[in-house]
């Protein structure tokens, strides 16, 4: 029995290893859980948050994703009013880690079961997680944009 | 069972997938957008290897590629933000300017008040007092001069231009 489960991690160990696909998903993953752990970790009492604002540091300035941490650290805690006070982008962009992290998950596991269909998936997943990302980073984007615009002349 | 595939360049191209697809988040993001450029050049530079060794020994280079322009477009992106953030910091820097300028006019306008003033200094000593008055106002002086000199000042301020300077002169006519 367990002769043949660790015969079954073993060729799994082996396909993962050779698929990309399967590797940049696990280290998106494993990014995303990062990034909770470092808002369930740093508390907005207390203030320790080791990456400060550059661009306020810079130009004095406050910017658009000023916050964020504090926004994602009061999310997990589950004080969402909190929450868009500090940022009033925070929400979403925290759903789009959540939807990114189960994307992961699901599209590993179907690439894995339905081998026929990979490179469809994979397009799939490359054109819906970039909109997905253009959707909730639009007003940073913009804000780039006009910020490029307005200094440009 | 299955091998592992030994294709030239292709971790290399993972590596700066992965690299680029975080340094094109990190660029998006204002507050840490500045910093994204160093993942973004070892991304380019992972992706570039790996296109090196690719070529060398004719393996795929998808990823490779997608790597690359992911991390170029996120590098663009991440040193607009330096420009952007640069020229701001440009515009902050005239402010220390500004409010010398402030200062100096505030010095000015003091200098005139005080100009303007009259003195009264009084000296008391063995019960004996002596009081001195006098004004620094410019109709007061002049009052002073005509009684002194017993004429009638008209006073006319004309600007002459030599040479892109002023200069201000007061004529005096003679009754």
């Amino acid at each position: 029995m367990s002769e043949r489960k660790n015969k079954l991690i073993q060729n799994l160990k082996v396909r993962v290893l050779n698929e990309p696909y399967l590797i940049i998903n696990i280290f998106f993953a494993g990014v995303i859980l990062l990034i909770f752990a470092y808002s369930g970790i740093f508390s907005p009492e207390r203030d320790n948050y080791p990456v400060a604002c550059i661009h306020e540091k810079l130009t004095g300035q406050q910017c658009i994703s000023c916050g964020l941490s504090h926004s994602f650290s009061l999310i997990i805690r589950g004080r969402i009013e909190e929450a868009y006070k500090w940022n009033i982008y925070g929400m979403r962009i925290f759903l789009f880690f959540v939807a990114q992290l189960i994307l992961r998950v699901l599209f590993s596991l179907s690439f894995l079961k339905y081998p026929d269909t990979r490179k469809q998936r994979i397009i799939v997943d490359c054109i819906g997680s970039g909109l997905m990302f253009l959707i909730t980073f639009w007003p940073f984007i913009v804000s780039i944009l006009a910020g490029i615009l307005s200094n440009s002349h | 069972m299955e091998e592992v595939k030994d294709n030239k360049g292709q971790n290399l191209g993972i590596a700066a997938l992965i690299t680029a697809v975080i340094t094109f988040v990190l660029a998006v993001i204002p507050c840490v957008g500045l910093i994204a450029i160093i993942p973004g050049i070892i991304a380019i530079v992972l992706a570039s290897v790996g296109l090196s060794q690719a070529a060398r020994s004719s393996s795929p280079r998808g990823v490779l590629l997608a790597g690359l322009i992911i991390a170029i477009i996120a590098s663009m992106i991440s040193f607009s933000q330096i420009f952007v953030a640069g020229k701001i910091a440009q515009k902050a820097d005239k402010w220390p300017n500004n409010i010398q300028n402030i200062l100096n006019d505030v010095q000015d306008n003091v200098t005139k008040q005080l100009e303007d003033n009259n003195v009264s200094i009084k000296i008391e000593s063995n019960g004996n007092k002596v009081e001195i008055n006098t004004s620094a106002n410019k109709k007061d002086k002049e009052k002073t001069l005509e009684d002194l000199e017993g004429t009638d000042t008209q006073k006319s301020d004309s600007i002459q231009k030599n040479d892109s300077t002023r200069k201000h002169v007061v004529v005096r006519k003679k009754k």
